[in-house]
């Protein structure tokens, strides 16, 4: 396996409380990972860490190699916490955002984002004035503003409805068509049965399986499984 | 990088209405003010040159009170909207950010400075201290407003929390301004006196009364106060350095 991410016993404490201790885990180029854990088993950390935002206590973690100057150019990230500028409309935010990216062209850039996630409608009202769903649409497209090589999705489909979450997934399998590498935080293990390649299960901020759907079974011991069973059976402790 | 930040800021100040309200507010004032210099009975008593001084205490004193509500939510405003994750995912620097903020609150202090201008003139008139009453004000306000946005940011790094941030200018501000409206006996003592030399409004409102009072316009005869000022903006820096360097190490995200 050629690692686009390479992660070494990475370790982030809040005070007290451990969110992550010592969690190692690889990411091959191209693959789609789903990442998995109860809440507060520091998935959102780890994402966190691995984009830059906040520094790990220990360990440490190469993307895309250790040579790349500034890593931010290749990653693309939904976050968890989605705020927005209410005031603007999806083409100035989206312009913003550009202009950060130094994107040329980017009327037109903009203007291809916003029909990817179905907003072209929308293009000139305000944000403020949108749904969570459309908010959701609008943080995607910020997060490929970039064409990224790998993308990070926090929750990405949380509190969608049922077509705004097909939507969203069908989009996700044709941008890991295109060759992006894609690393999915999420509760719905339905949605990461049916994306995922591997999954990174995560407790109390240890690695405690990675795998395919295949070779969890065999881990755990129960060949008709579903991925919530062995979430289930791995995170009971 | 910071323009973008800076002219996202100057957009969002004006879609608001935040900015421009406090141009229309700030308008009225000086227009009563100015209004009752030239029409009060008694207020028409003063000199010309103790109403200027007057007119440019309130217009500095008005600017670095809406500089300092305006700049104590423009930082912690990205953190409390949770704005700030998304803004540093892109290759942008906490310098360029800082930089554009800054830039953001000084255009306001500019756009408070340029509404204020026919105020000046209409009660400078007839005098030839017009042109120095505008430039000494447009100088001495700069200089204590940048000191200002600088401790602010300061706060706003350090309490993360747009209301502390706000609750604490305030308080310093009000320290810093009450003094200064003190009679000159006050400062008279050791403790009073000493007092006046550091504090930075003081200053400022010393030096308008050397130029337009004492009609000491050069620009070397207002070193002693223009000097303390300096060097309040330069310490201020200073602590601002320090607070975004804690705010860096501690993560953009703090979790409690």
């Amino acid at each position: 396996m050629n690692p686009i991410i390479h992660a070494v016993n990475l370790t982030k404490s809040y005070g007290n409380k451990k969110a992550l201790d010592g969690l190692s885990f690889d990411i091959a180029a191209g693959e789609f990972l789903g990442f998995l854990g109860p809440n507060g088993a520091g998935k959102t950390t780890t994402i966190r860490i691995l984009t830059g935002i906040i520094k790990t206590d220990e360990g440490h973690f190469t993307i895309d190699g250790p040579d790349l100057p500034d890593k931010r150019q290749i990653l693309g990230v939904m976050p968890e916490s989605r705020g927005f500028y209410p005031w603007m409309t999806p083409m100035e935010y989206l312009g913003f955002f550009a202009d950060l990216y130094r994107i040329p062209g980017k009327e037109q850039a903009t203007d291809i984002l916003l029909s990817q996630v179905g907003l072209s409608a929308q293009r000139n009202s305000r944000i403020g004035t949108f749904s969570r769903g459309m908010k959701q649409r609008l943080s995607l497209a910020r997060a490929l503003c970039n064409k990224p090589k790998i993308l990070f999705l926090d929750e990405p489909t949380l509190g969608l409805d049922p077509q705004g979450q097909e939507d969203i997934q069908n989009l996700f399998t044709k941008l890991h068509q295109q060759g992006i590498t894609i690393f999915l935080s999420s509760h719905l293990l339905d949605e990461v049965a049916q994306l995922c390649s591997r999954v990174v299960i995560i407790h109390h901020g240890r690695l405690v399986a990675q795998g395919s759907l295949a070779e969890l079974q065999v881990q755990i011991g129960s060949q008709n499984s579903t991925l919530k069973d062995i979430f289930l059976t791995l995170t009971k402790a | 990088m910071f323009r973008y930040i800076w002219i996202k800021e100057m957009k969002g100040e004006l879609f608001t209405w935040k900015s421009t309200l406090w141009l229309i507010i700030s308008s009225l004032l000086l227009s009563f003010t100015s209004y009752s210099f030239l029409t009060n009975k008694e207020l028409c008593l003063l000199d010309q040159t103790e109403m200027l001084w007057l007119l440019g205490e309130i217009i500095v004193g008005t600017g670095l009170l809406i500089v300092a509500i305006d700049a104590s939510s423009t930082v912690t405003g990205e953190l409390e909207n949770e704005t700030v994750e998304s803004l540093f995912l892109s290759p942008m620097t906490l310098c360029d950010f800082v930089l554009g903020k800054f830039l953001a609150c000084l255009t306001l202090w500019g756009f408070i400075f340029i509404v204020s201008v026919p105020y000046m003139l209409v009660t400078s008139a007839g005098s030839r201290l017009g042109s120095a009453f505008i430039s000494y004000v447009f100088l001495l306000g700069t200089l204590v407003v940048i000191g200002f946005i600088l401790l602010v940011f300061t706060l706003s790094f350090l309490y993360r929390s747009s209301k502390n941030t706000l609750t604490t200018s305030l308080i310093i501000l009000m320290a810093l301004a009450v003094p200064a409206v003190f009679s000159s006996t006050l400062k008279n003592n050791p403790f009073g006196w000493l007092l006046s030399k550091v504090n930075p409004v003081d200053n400022a409102f010393s030096a308008l009364d050397n130029v337009l009072v004492d009609g000491q316009t050069a620009l070397s005869q207002n070193w002693p106060f223009l000097l303390p000022l300096l060097i309040f903006c330069l310490l201020m820096l200073a602590f601002m350095a320090y607070s975004v360097r804690c705010f860096s190490s501690e993560g953009i995200i703090r979790n409690e």
